[in-house]
């Protein structure tokens, strides 16, 4: 028993390898275009720049309002379907965007919320130096806001990584699409199969979450060192 | 109103209406049957991550860690294809108990952590004063620790429930017929991917509208005097 389960695991390694490659490449392209987007729109957001703002709240809303598999149908389905050239994309590329527009809205509340957190007497006394609104912050705002958005974005994280197995859905070759053909080849493992599978998730992402609870405890206990 | 037929054709909807309105009644009951189910297995979950003996808090500790470091759609194909070996009973069960033993699997780890943390904000001295006056375990839970974690559980409870009724999109994918398969149904027989997935887009965003409203009112509700304790 055992080792025809070792057997299977050998031969489908480096196949689920291939898969393996193709979820950390997709997960990382959507932390970082999805953390520029989001940094982008939680920035603005949290000046309450008129318009803008009202704008991407419910640019946020609606991402955050519907389910991630109903979103890449409409990347997927809908939008090539608009006869706009540069929209007729193929299924990778709109799973790609799909991901990072996704991850874009979580970004943005975070950036807001870490934003919003620095003590106002920083940007007070910024201002009594004569710093502009972007000198503020650029210099004084951002740099410690940076600080307090590591923990939500290590869970941020671990949630696109586990969002990038839907992925499959439309065909994209990554992990969970991989152990989805290896099934074919080994139709009576099916359960050994998708343990498998699950196995290889958890050692990309429970190191993860270990640095977000890390770094939760860290942020935590600086923040008590504040005396404002 | 014509040139709307073009780009959205809401007759082709509403020949599908009935189909819409299976989907969506199917979503809601495996949504709120889970939710229900994870309520109390989190219950559960938090009992037992709370507790300071080890042999019932490790395995529970490590079921909480696969659970957030596995991706929700292969949780679901372990219990689709896992469960009927386990439990005999299931292998007559229909797509609908496979997905919601699934969702509920999954949604308990997050809820117990929720209520864990309810349960330790309430201050030690509300334990000590209760322990002063002499209550025992059960009186300083029913009287004094759970009706001030309460409030302090109520609203993230309801931000897992609004991430809980988009998790059941998923169970389209195990042949369930919720919302999502009534759009994907649509489009495979008429293939108009405007009706089919802005519909329902449109439709999560109502059920998401109705909890944002829920979770105002609650947090306002909770503001009131006598909930949140000082000290």
């Amino acid at each position: 028993m055992l080792e025809r389960y070792w057997s299977i695991t050998s031969s489908l390694l480096p196949f689920l390898w291939q898969g393996f490659l193709e979820t950390l490449y997709v997960s990382l392209v959507a932390i970082i275009a999805g953390s520029l987007i989001g940094a982008l729109i939680g920035l603005v957001r949290s000046q309450r720049v008129p318009v803008l703002t009202s704008i991407f709240g419910l640019y946020i809303h609606i991402l955050r309002g519907t389910p991630f598999l109903v979103q890449l149908y409409v990347f997927y389905f809908v939008l090539p379907n608009t006869g706009i050239s540069w929209l007729s994309w193929d299924s990778r590329t709109a799973a790609f965007v799909a991901l990072s527009v996704y991850t874009s809205s979580y970004v943005a509340e975070i950036v807001k919320g870490a934003v919003e957190a620095v003590p106002r007497g920083q940007s007070e006394a910024a201002t009594a130096l004569g710093m502009t609104r972007l000198q503020r912050l650029w210099y004084v705002i951002i740099p410690q806001a940076l600080k307090l958005t590591v923990p939500p974005m290590s869970g941020v994280y671990v949630m696109i990584i586990k969002s990038t197995a839907i992925l499959s859905v439309v065909g994209i070759s990554e992990l969970t699409r991989q152990g989805e053909v290896s099934i074919l080849r080994f139709p009576r493992d099916v359960l050994f199969i998708y343990g498998l599978i699950a196995f290889i998730y958890f050692l990309y992402c429970y190191p993860v979450l270990r640095f977000a609870r890390w770094a939760e405890r860290r942020v935590g206990a600086a923040r008590t060192v504040d005396l404002d | 109103m014509t040139w709307l037929l073009d780009y959205y054709n809401y007759r082709i909807v509403a020949q599908y209406l009935g189909r819409f309105a299976e989907g969506l009644s199917n979503t809601l009951t495996a949504a709120g049957v889970s939710l229900i189910l994870s309520l109390l297995l989190g219950t559960l979950v938090a009992l037992a991550l709370l507790s300071s003996r080890a042999i019932l808090r490790k395995p529970i500790e490590g079921y909480v860690a696969f659970i957030r470091a596995t991706p929700l759609l292969v949780q679901i194909y372990l219990v689709y294809y896992g469960l009927p070996a386990l439990l005999p009973i299931a292998k007559s069960w229909n797509d609908m108990y496979f997905g919601i033993a699934a969702l509920t699997l999954n949604s308990a780890p997050y809820m117990g952590e929720i209520i864990r943390a309810g349960i330790e904000s309430v201050p030690r001295g509300q334990i000590e004063g209760a322990k002063a006056v002499g209550m025992n375990y059960g009186q300083r839970m029913r009287y004094v620790v759970l009706p001030q974690a309460f409030a302090n559980t109520l609203p993230p409870l309801i931000g897992q429930t609004a991430v809980l009724i988009k998790d059941t999109s998923l169970l389209s994918i195990i042949t369930v017929f919720e919302f999502t398969s009534a759009g994907i149904l649509l489009n495979s027989e008429r293939v108009r991917p405007n009706e089919s997935f802005l519909t329902i887009a449109l439709g999560y965003l109502l059920i998401y509208l109705v909890i944002l409203l829920l979770s105002r009112g609650v947090k306002q509700w909770l503001a009131g005097p006598a909930w949140n304790a000082q000290g």
